[in-house]
């Protein structure tokens, strides 16, 4: 349990989640609320799964790091691109005509590995 | 006027409670700034300490619960036998009382602008139940000298019963923004003798 | 410790060398202090903004019948001023502090996920430039509140361009929230240096899993909620059915209530760490505090019907149970705050000011808190000035002074200069004179029936001479936040020039990582040459400063 207690500390709390949703059930409430409460109780597990198959590849505290930076140019074109996805909600779908070519780009970028690098 | 009055129990208490709370973290917080060249206790935890005030915070939990629980109850009791029932539609922006048990199904309504305000009439000391809907938007009927509200759904009925205790006039309002003239949706509640009332209900002008 | 680069820069020449000042640096960048710098500024800057919009609502209710603002400017500013505080500076904020502060303090170079972060930044600030953008339209911005309840906003009732904006703004920048939320959890979990157990992760670190958890817990619900609301504005048919109506309430507000902790937890560890370093010891009861904030974060995502009361479609008893059980966890939280200055040496700059002003000012909003949730109260005070004056303590008197007590505080570490003390206190005192000002008022406002979100009130409502008080506090306000903000420009201007006296590495005698490095930190956060102080406890720093002195009382 010590060993992995990062992965508990999440797992633990969605069964807390989990917890109360049941004591909800005992109140009774509408349908809706069991599956929106019940699908984050299962998403915060998987959470917890995730950090737990990190946890057993990979001592819990670190002496060597990673710090990546390769392809961080494309970020804000692809923000960019989202932004205009969510504006065709507003002004229509033909902004889809920029946004994709955009997200193209900056996929593009991303594989290539465009950034500005400090220095 | 039982609302009213539950409310002004428990909140009596709960301000009483919050009250003391505060004072007592004022005077902590005091001694600390008073004494704050004193000591340098060097002990970071007292665990036992902790877990006799968690044991406390948590019994006054518990009665918190369980009585405010059952004061929400004693506010809501089953509806009694025969209540004068008045059909309530909220829209944009003013108020719609409908009588369906009076002979000739009587309506009140108006504008809220200005002086037109729509006043709900009831006789004192009858059960009174409100069936609340709404034609457009969400909006909530608040009687704010009774100490309730109440939303009124659209596709949906709410109930809220009432009993008005003594002859009056009360100012009600609109208390979920429904728009722009949300802020004018104001009536009257107004409470009168049984025998008034019901010379009113069959048509007379004299309480309204 | 060694520090790897990573691997890729040597293989790819895909990279542009960049000056570190020049602003590709910056808008590209995946320097966590960078990200978290740019997302906290932002939010600083957006907040100068919704605070104006607040100025103007007090302007027009400061007397009955005024008609300064008509009630279709009006609805725009408080729905923009109480969306914008939530989504876009309280919560942004919050997690540019968790962006910046914890790789510091669990000595990592980095951030988990960089890229991702940065991608979270942008859009919290073109979904915010998006939800502003609604004022430019010619209905206006939005005007339902920041809860928007359909059917009132959808597109029968709410035509116009502006509700659209605020859905895609609102939509685009809590994503980026999200994405800063998984990125700062999983630096906590995954990347602690060595020595750095969980046992000894700083109190702030712990209130950033609480936070993060509630985050990725609960802000999906958001993003639920508004494509519920885009889908209803598109198809009129959805909302004529009253299981959409109160189904979008319980959606949002499964985001909305969690979203007040988010708000709240960061700031409050902010203040449990300024008082630990002015109290001159470690915070009192770490390990109650570490485990009640998880159990916190856990109801908090249960009460959320607390604010449905009156719907009467809602399970009450529950929603009240558990809104009542937080006073545990609150309690603990209170106990640990105060056993921390209780036996301390208190030093009072104007962090400390602004820690101390939050714990007193905090528990009004707090045990208002328990009287909103107690349904048999709510029912009158719901959607009233009650509510308000409740939220602003809770948000401005607790959450700012908070904000206010970590800026102070971590403002030499990222720019290696001190903010001026003198202006410091002036600001102190502007805020709670005008906080308490405003917003006391307030609840005796609520409790006569004054409505929220009223464009103006009858004279003969009584409502006239408090809400003139609480005008009169909303100018304090700004005169507090004007010194404050001439206080960062000056201080930046003279550092600029070279003329600001450095602050040095660790001013205050801190007890976490990110005091032991330079002010402010390298590419790399901690310098090659320096070996970091072993971990011994969640106060590394005051753990070595008492080793020295007993070496040096020995000799």
């Amino acid at each position: 349990m010590k060993r992995h207690l990062s992965a508990w500390v999440v797992a633990g709390w969605g069964l807390l989640n989990g917890l109360l949703l049941a004591v909800l059930a005992v109140y009774g409430e509408s349908t809706l609320v069991y599956w929106l409460w019940g699908a984050v109780v299962l998403l915060l597990e998987l959470a917890a799964l995730v950090v737990l198959s990190s946890s057993r590849s990979a001592p819990d505290q670190h002496v060597r790091y990673r710090v990546p930076d390769r392809g961080a140019g494309a970020v804000l074109p692809t923000a960019i691109g989202l932004l205009l996805v969510a504006l065709c909600f507003v002004y229509g779908r033909w902004l889809l005509f920029v946004a994709v070519p955009l997200l193209v780009l900056a996929a593009g970028m991303a594989l290539r590995g465009t950034t500005a690098r400090e220095r | 006027m039982r609302q009213r009055h539950v409310f002004g129990t428990v909140f009596t208490l709960e301000a009483l409670v919050a009250g003391c709370v505060f004072v007592v973290v004022l005077a902590v917080l005091a001694r600390a700034l008073v004494r704050r060249r004193a000591g340098d206790a060097e002990r970071s935890e007292r665990p036992r300490l902790e877990a006799c005030y968690v044991g406390a915070l948590a019994a006054f939990a518990v009665f918190l619960v369980a009585w405010t629980a059952w004061q929400n109850h004693v506010e809501h009791p089953a509806a009694g036998p025969k209540p004068l029932r008045v059909d309530v539609t909220g829209f944009q922006w003013c108020w719609t009382f409908r009588y369906p048990q009076s002979p000739d199904h009587r309506r009140v309504s108006g504008t809220c602008k200005g002086e037109d305000m729509p006043t709900l009439v009831v006789p004192t000391g009858r059960t009174v139940q409100l069936r609340l809907t709404s034609r457009d938007v969400i909006h909530s009927l608040w009687i704010p000298g009774l100490r309730y509200k109440t939303d009124a759904f659209p596709h949906h009925v709410n109930t809220l019963t009432l009993t008005l205790d003594r002859a009056g006039r009360w100012r009600g309002r609109c208390a979920e923004f429904c728009g722009q003239r949300h802020w004018t949706m104001d009536f009257w509640i107004k409470a009168v003798p049984a025998r008034e009332y019901d010379l009113w209900a069959q048509g007379g002008t004299a309480a309204a | 410790m060694t520090v790897v680069p990573p691997t890729e820069t040597q293989r790819d020449d895909a990279g542009r060398p960049v000056p570190p000042g020049s602003w590709l640096g910056w808008v590209s960048t995946t320097d966590h202090k960078r990200i978290g710098l740019l997302t906290a500024g932002t939010s600083l800057v957006l907040m100068l903004f919704m605070g104006v919009l607040a100025l103007l609502m007090r302007g027009q209710l400061a007397q009955p019948e005024e008609t300064f603002l008509g009630a279709q400017v009006y609805d725009q500013l408080f729905t923009i001023h109480g969306s914008g505080m939530i989504y876009l500076v309280m919560t942004p904020f919050a997690l540019g502090l968790g962006v910046y502060l914890v790789p510091l303090q669990i000595g990592a170079p980095g951030i988990a996920l960089p890229r991702l972060t940065l991608l979270g930044y942008w859009l919290y600030t073109l979904g915010s430039l998006t939800v502003l953008a609604g004022f430019l339209t010619p209905t206006g911005a939005h005007a339902d509140g920041w809860f928007s309840y359909p059917p009132m906003a959808d597109s029968e009732h709410s035509p116009g361009a502006g509700t659209d904006l605020w859905i895609a703004g609102v939509l685009l920048a809590v994503t980026g929230s999200i994405l800063q939320g998984w990125a700062v959890l999983w630096t906590i979990l995954r990347r602690r240096t060595l020595g750095m157990t969980m046992l000894r992760l700083p109190v702030f670190c712990w209130a950033m899993i609480a936070t993060c958890l509630m985050v990725i817990g609960a802000f999906p619900a958001l993003l639920a909620a508004l494509t519920l609301l885009a889908v209803g504005r598109a198809d009129a048919s959805v909302f004529a059915s009253n299981v959409w109506n109160i189904g979008y309430q319980h959606i949002f507000w499964f985001y909305g209530h969690p979203v007040v902790y988010v708000m709240f937890f960061p700031y409050l560890a902010a203040v449990a760490e300024v008082l630990a370093v002015f109290s001159g010891r470690r915070f009192f009861g770490y390990r109650g505090t570490a485990l009640s904030l998880l159990v916190f974060a856990a109801l908090s995502m249960s009460v959320w019907g607390h604010h449905m009361f009156a719907t009467g479609q809602a399970a009450n008893d529950y929603y009240s149970l558990t809104s009542i059980a937080l006073l545990v966890p609150a309690g603990v939280e209170y106990f640990g705050m105060l056993g921390t200055i209780l036996g301390g040496r208190l030093r009072l700059r104007t962090p400390m000011l602004f820690a101390l002003a939050f714990v007193p000012q905090f528990l009004i909003g707090g045990l208002t808190g328990i009287m909103v949730g107690t349904p048999v109260i709510d029912y009158h005070v719901t959607d009233s000035y009650f509510v308000v004056a409740h939220l602003h303590y809770v948000l401005f008197a607790g959450s700012a002074f908070g904000l206010f007590a970590a800026v102070y505080f971590w403002f030499p570490k990222v720019t290696g200069t001190l903010l001026d003390e003198g202006m410091g206190r002036l600001h102190f005192w502007l805020l709670v004179i005008g906080t308490n000002l405003t917003f006391l008022p307030m609840f005796a406002l609520g409790y006569l029936g004054m409505p929220r979100r009223v464009v103006t009130y009858a004279a003969f409502d009584g409502f006239g001479l408090l809400n003139l008080l609480a005008g009169a506090g909303a100018a304090f306000l700004a005169a507090g936040m004007t010194v404050f903000v001439v206080n960062v420009l000056h201080t930046l201007r003279r550092r600029h020039l070279g003329r600001a006296r450095p602050a040095g590495d660790d001013p205050w005698e801190a007890h976490t990582l990110e005091w032991a490095t330079t002010s402010p930190p390298p590419r790399l956060n901690f310098p090659a040459g320096r070996p970091l102080p072993p971990v011994t406890s969640f106060a590394p720093l005051l753990d070595l400063r008492r080793r020295e002195q007993r070496e040096g009382s020995a000799v």
